[in-house]
């Protein structure tokens, strides 16, 4: 073999990544959009627009916005790309972090721009019970509809908790550098409203 | 203008602007503060009882040290007030840029000045060599890379700045147009090194890149990369006789044998940034009434930080040339190699005359450190080995290496050299033949980094070391052994060390040991659901760059107090510590005040020099010599792991010759013994105990006593020192007191009592041949490392379970220091093998949207803090010089993970980092 | 703009106007010049721009600097690097950094200084068994990058601190 010829092999490597990698590490993805209750009308089976609507639903509560903070783990996420929170930091007793770190010293009361730092005054984890990373919508689904598993929350209560709970709106006001949850709270809120009314149908998968 | 009660280093360039690293007479009171260049002035000087570094009291009370620390204000005869700059870069390479969106800086977020290339140019800069290309990205061109300048824009007060910065963060204030793809540059350089040993070891080479010299090939028009074959158009003679002989080896190793093992393997490495924690910064003033350029910055190499902005303002129109350049320096908050020859201080300087009058910082945040800081090279290799299956030793060796070097040169050739001449590590292998070539892209510049390519070659090499010993089969460490170079074997590049070969202790050590002991029982007691895996390498890697130099100045009081100066930097390594007890070695106590960083303190020496010490040949080498005060350099970078062994050695010669010529005879004369005593050439029988000159049979005499007497006769009370090293030291002769006095070193200064520094020609001179600069490393150090990991089945999460370091440094200046770079260098190795990793273009830290959020380097949370074992063998003489370890001990550590993991999961792993998530997607 | 009064290393600062989104690092070091307090990564992340922060009622946390504002300091009482320091006096902490040779380049020293400053005064009121220490430790620091040395002789000269003084912040024997 002539030596030339391994070149071609190691050269054509490097131009692999190129193709690979598009975009920027922190990107704004444009902002998606929620289907209102109204646009499932033309679903006759009450259980399917049930279902169906949650399906929707999954939309939000799938975005990072959502599962960084409803880790499958006792160690949040972060950013779009949902990567392991840094510095380390852990639930500790009661969702806020360990003594040495809460939460609260560096989120605090309103996302502060110019040190890319989220922010709310109750910013803390879910649950161990309430975790969705990695979970598909119909997991989450019978999830959320478990008063073990969703605060001893009726399925009422998640109208006002998804639908009005500041925390929970964060979602949609996150700050630049993060894409916001698809639609608004409003819409999520009202998505939660329908399914609720038509009897909180879970997804088949 | 009146020169200060300070000697300092002061020349004028060829463009006719004068240079001086230190204080002028005006600015002698605006020297940075002294407690910042002269810790260990504080009361308490933990040094002094080897109790702690000599810079501690300072950097636990937050002492403004660094040079992200300084504001005008903190630096007498400075304005008050402090401008700020951004320097804006491009986080594109494919498309033209087109310009700024300066609309969104309007009002109050408008930008005092704007300086685009098309400013350089009509003033007239130059790019020093070493940074070839543009320093902005001119309108209506590609940038060459991305993270290229476009811009500096400079706004008076902190809060314009501020703000103007919020309003830059995101998206698209930098404009590019038509889509060209990245721009295409020629290689930065490609090698072929050939190595044909003689038929036995007393044999001379057949072929060897010290006989032959280095060779490269010819360039191709079409392609980025060059023509290897011997017989293309154009070869140049010397490369062809290379390639004949190693496309020889290459077809004996492609020939059926049934005897011969071979292994033909690729590895791949990620580029990686160093992550010294504090970003680049500098403060830059341009006094327009004195046309004084003031300067202070935070570099690894001072003296060229000085000269590179000198060349480049050395053209320029008026009123952009200043009259003179005068530069201090400071500590690092860490260095890494990263801040050896760095353009940004280029930037600081453009900065402050743009804005002339008033003081400009420019500092990087971290998302523009990883946009623009320099980076680790990334490698593609592809090896071959072939081993004789009846004796278990290596026969022959063929490797490619491909870098890429990013968007500028900078140290790439060098790294590339470095990389090939280390590719077959601690072995002797009679026939090796290695070509290397570093590519241009449009990622940002890769450059000098801990390890400075070897980490990259010999991961790859002990990987595949390990897989060769597992396929013949061999114990790894007795195949190690039977191939590993003796003490007078020749390197592939044919010449010997000049220094210790301690592999086989290492390998003994390395096999004694009770993780490699327990390896079996360890893996067969694995817990449910875990894999626990066992790994080594040993290697051995080259200090010093082939052209290294010190300057050291030691002054003693006639209290017996010691000052030291020295050009080296403190970037963490301790040479100030280093130093002090370098210098206690010869005068029985640790100095009370160590100045660093210090280029000037020298002057008196008028040194010049020419030419280039890498390339020099013999003849100009020897014509020039014949000048007294002339040195192949003068002042060279803190890197290269140079610090304990060139940084320290300056100051230690001076320290010598004080002795010698100074307390020596004060010590005669307080013992009454007289001249013509036989006793009193019995200089190096003395020794120093507890501050104390202790002789037998005559009374201790304390330092301060020595001093005192020293000080009423008129002896030498203070010496400077200039010293060279090209794997060798320069050495010389000086006329002294009717004695040729003979040391490692070739200018010298003294002082006598209160009296004045005065040069001392030297009467001879011996400086390392210029062959030595093909000789590859002839100063080498070695290290090897044990690991045991524990992988977690289900999640791939891996655990370092213990480790284990063993290295030898020849004499440890500091040991204390000396085991805390190896435990940063085991943390460090940790990251680039399992954490680290920046994708090289589009997606990359050139976006500028890096942080440490992505980019992981090792917390304490990923190391075994309380299983991580050191050994440091003991130095084979007392008085063994001390070796550079600093790089060495890293290195070892990659490769010994890996095949770890092997051990664990019977899975080799050709590409780095080897993630959690890459282990637990081969174990599910 | 708003109003902020603080105190720092016990020395009133203020009343006075900083503009809503100044960084408290920025407060420190620009505004301030007490330039201990480090500048490392911008993103909380490394912590070397950690201080600490007294509660009133006499418990202490660290503090990023980096990503919060100025102004939610206002009524604040911290410590800087600066401050640990008494006429010159080092604490026992700052003595056995140096006498460990915890730190190499000393950039994220100030931030590993406040940090096990804050963990002696919490064991100091609320010990640890001496099984749970090195896990203490390890968890208090975790958030602190430090290149250069690999940690251990930060972590030892903490644990050092604590052992050599077990009564006051370890949970004696049983």
């Amino acid at each position: 073999m002539k030596s030339e010829l391994r070149f071609k092999l190691v050269v054509s490597i490097f131009t692999v990544a190129t193709s690979m990698l598009g975009g920027y590490a922190v990107s704004e993805t444009a902002p998606q959009n929620l289907a209102s209750p109204e646009s499932f009308a033309s679903i006759a089976d009450t259980d399917a627009r049930s279902a169906a609507m949650f399906t929707e639903l999954g939309k939000v509560l799938t975005h990072p916005r959502c599962t960084n903070c409803h880790p499958a783990t006792d160690r949040p996420r972060q950013g779009d790309e949902s990567r392991l929170h840094q510095p380390p930091v852990a639930r500790g007793i009661d969702g806020h972090g360990l003594p040495a770190m809460r939460c609260s010293i560096c989120h605090q009361n309103a996302n502060f721009e110019p040190g890319r730092m989220p922010g709310h005054p109750e910013w803390h984890l879910a649950p161990r019970e309430m975790a969705w990373e990695g979970k598909t919508v119909a997991e989450i689904c019978t999830q959320l509809k478990d008063p073990a598993r969703n605060g001893g929350r009726k399925p009422e209560d998640l109208i006002h908790h998804i639908g009005e709970d500041t925390l929970v709106g964060w979602a949609w006001a996150p700050g630049a550098g993060r894409s916001p949850a698809p639609g608004t709270q409003k819409q999520a809120g009202a998505l939660v409203e329908a399914w609720v009314k038509t009897g909180a149908a879970c997804p088949a998968q | 203008m009146r020169p200060s009660r300070r000697e300092f280093v002061k020349w004028v360039s060829a463009s006719g602007i004068a240079l001086s690293l230190s204080r002028l007479g005006s600015a002698e009171a605006a020297g940075l503060p002294p407690r910042a260049s002269l810790p260990g002035r504080e009361g308490w000087n933990p040094a002094a009882n080897g109790a702690g570094r000599i810079d501690g009291v300072a950097k636990v009370t937050g002492a403004k040290l660094y040079a992200s620390d300084f504001r005008a204000s903190d630096l007498p005869g400075w304005p008050q007030s402090t401008s700020h700059a951004i320097l804006v870069r491009a986080p594109d390479a494919t498309h033209v840029y087109v310009g700024m969106d300066l609309a969104r800086l309007s009002g109050a977020l408008k930008p005092s000045v704007v300086v685009t290339a098309a400013d350089l140019d009509k003033i007239g800069t130059r790019v020093p060599a070493f940074y070839t290309g543009d320093l902005f990205c001119p309108v209506g061109k590609t940038p060459i890379y991305m993270g290229q300048p476009v811009a500096l824009l400079i706004f008076e007060t902190f809060d314009t700045f501020d703000r103007a910065r919020l309003a830059l963060r995101y998206g698209t204030f930098v404009k590019f147009g038509e889509e060209t793809g990245p721009v295409a540059i020629p290689n930065y350089g490609a090698y072929r090194f050939t190595r044909v040993a003689g038929a036995t070891p007393d044999a001379p080479d057949v072929y060897s890149p010290v006989q032959a010299g280095w060779v490269s090939p010819g360039r191709s028009q079409i392609s980025p990369l060059p023509v290897w074959s011997p017989l293309a158009k154009d070869t140049p003679a010397p490369y062809s006789k290379a390639a004949v002989h190693g496309e020889q080896i290459r077809s004996e190793l492609a020939a059926k044998n049934s005897n011969l093992l071979m292994l033909d393997r690729e590895f791949e490495t990620q580029s990686v940034d160093p992550m010294f924690l504090e970003p680049e910064a500098g403060l830059a003033w341009y006094n327009s009434k004195s046309e004084s350029l003031e300067l202070v910055l935070g570099v690894q190499s001072p003296y060229e930080a000085a000269e590179s902005i000198e060349h480049m303002l050395g053209k320029a129109s008026a009123p952009f040339k200043p009259a003179r350049i005068n530069a201090q320096f400071t500590y690092v908050g860490g260095g890494f190699g990263g801040r050896d020859h760095t353009p940004f201080v280029l930037y600081v300087a453009l900065a402050a005359m743009f804005f002339p009058g008033r003081p400009v910082r420019l500092a990087h945040d971290r998302y523009q450190q990883f946009q623009a800081g320099i980076k680790r090279h990334p490698f593609k290799m592809r090896s071959r080995i072939g081993v004789d299956r009846s004796t278990g030793k290596i026969t022959a060796f063929a490797a490619d290496h491909v870098l890429d070097g990013g968007g500028l040169a900078n140290f790439s050739v060098n790294v590339a050299t470095v990389a090939a001449t280390a590719a077959i590590g601690i072995y002797d292998i009679p026939k090796v033949d290695v070509t290397t070539v570093v590519v241009h892209s449009r990622g940002v510049t890769a450059g000098s980094m801990r390890g400075y390519g070897t980490l990259q070659s010999m991961t790859a090499l002990e990987v595949l070391i390990d897989e060769v010993a597992a396929a013949l089969p061999l114990d790894p460490i007795e195949f190690r052994r039977r191939n590993a170079l003796k003490p007078d074997g020749r390197t592939m590049c044919g010449n010997r060390y000049s220094v210790s070969v301690r592999t086989t202790e290492m390998l003994d050590k390395l096999e004694k040991h009770p993780i490699w002991q327990q390896r079996a029982q360890q893996k067969s007691a694995a817990r449910p659901g875990t894999l626990v895996g066992t790994g080594l390498a040993c290697v051995t890697k080259d200090y010093g760059a082939g052209a290294d130099c010190s300057l050291g100045r030691v002054e003693l009081s006639a209290e017996g107090k010691i000052t030291i100066y020295c050009d080296h930097v403190e970037m963490g390594n301790g040479i100030g510590t280093a130093l002090a007890n370098r210098v206690a070695i010869h005068l029985g106590v640790v100095a009370d005040e160590v100045s660093v960083a210090r280029v000037d303190s020298y002057d008196v020496l008028g040194l010049v020099t020419s030419g280039d010490p890498y390339m020099m040949d013999q003849k100009t080498q020897d014509r020039a010599e014949k000048d007294p005060r002339w040195v192949p350099a003068i002042s060279t970078a803190t890197s290269a792991s140079v610090g304990a062994h060139v940084g320290t050695h300056s100051a230690a010669e001076a320290a010598r010759v004080i002795f010698r010529f100074g307390l020596w005879p004060a010590a005669l004369e307080l013992w009454n013994i007289a001249p013509n005593d036989p006793r009193a050439k019995d200089w190096a029988k003395a020794q120093w105990k507890d501050g104390q000159l202790v002789m037998s049979g005559l009374a201790a005499l304390p330092l301060s006593a020595l001093a005192a007497k020293a000080y009423a006769r008129n002896l030498v009370t203070g010496a400077m020192a200039h010293s060279f090293s090209r794997w060798e030291w320069s050495r010389a002769r000086f006329p002294f007191n009717g004695e040729q006095y003979r040391a490692e070193i070739d200018a010298l200064a003294v002082r006598k009592g209160n009296g004045k520094f005065a040069r001392i020609d030297r009467v001879s001179v011996r400086f390392p041949p210029a062959v030595n600069n093909q000789s590859g490393n002839t100063y080498t150090s070695m290290c090897g490392t044990l690991v045991r990991v524990e992988i977690e089945r289900a999640t791939g999460v891996l655990r370092i379970a213990k480790a284990y370091n063993v290295f030898e440094c020849g004499r440890a200046l500091v040991p204390e220091v000396v085991l805390g770079q190896a435990q940063g260098g085991f943390a460090m190795g940790v990251g680039y093998a399992l954490l680290e990793n920046l994708p090289p273009y589009e997606g990359g830290p050139g976006n500028g949207q890096w942080n440490l959020g992505q980019y992981l380097v090792a917390r304490g949370s990923d190391l075994p803090l309380r299983d991580l074992e050191i050994e440091v063998l003991p130095p084979l003489t007392p008085d063994e010089p001390p070796k550079g370890m600093a790089e060495v001990v890293m290195v070892p550590v990659v490769p010994a993970i890996l095949n770890a993991i092997f051990d664990a999961t019977g899975r080799r792993f050709q590409s780095l980092p080897v993630t959690a998530s890459l282990l637990k997607g081969v174990l599910a | 703009m708003t109003r902020l009064s603080i105190t720092i290393n016990g020395r009133a600062h203020g009343p006075t106007d900083v503009r809503d989104d100044l960084s408290m690092n920025d407060f420190l070091r620009e505004y301030l010049g007490m330039t201990g307090t480090k500048f490392g990564c911008g993103a909380g992340q490394c912590l070397s721009c950690a201080v600490i922060v007294d509660n009133p009622d006499g418990t202490s946390f660290t503090s990023p600097t980096c990503v919060v504002s100025a102004v939610s300091f206002d009524g604040k009482v911290i410590r800087t690097v600066e401050g640990h320091a008494k006429n010159g006096e080092l604490t026992t902490l700052q003595k056995a950094f140096i006498e460990h040779f915890s730190f190499q380049c000393g950039y994220c020293t100030a931030g590993f200084l406040n940090e096990g400053q804050v963990l002696l005064e919490r064991l100091a009121k609320a010990p640890v068994a001496r099984a749970e220490l090195e896990k203490t430790i390890a968890e208090a620091l975790d958030g602190h990058i430090c290149r250069c040395t690999g940690y251990i002789k930060y972590h030892e000269a903490v644990r050092d601190v604590i052992l050599a003084d077990s009564k006051r912040y370890l949970v004696a024997n049983q």
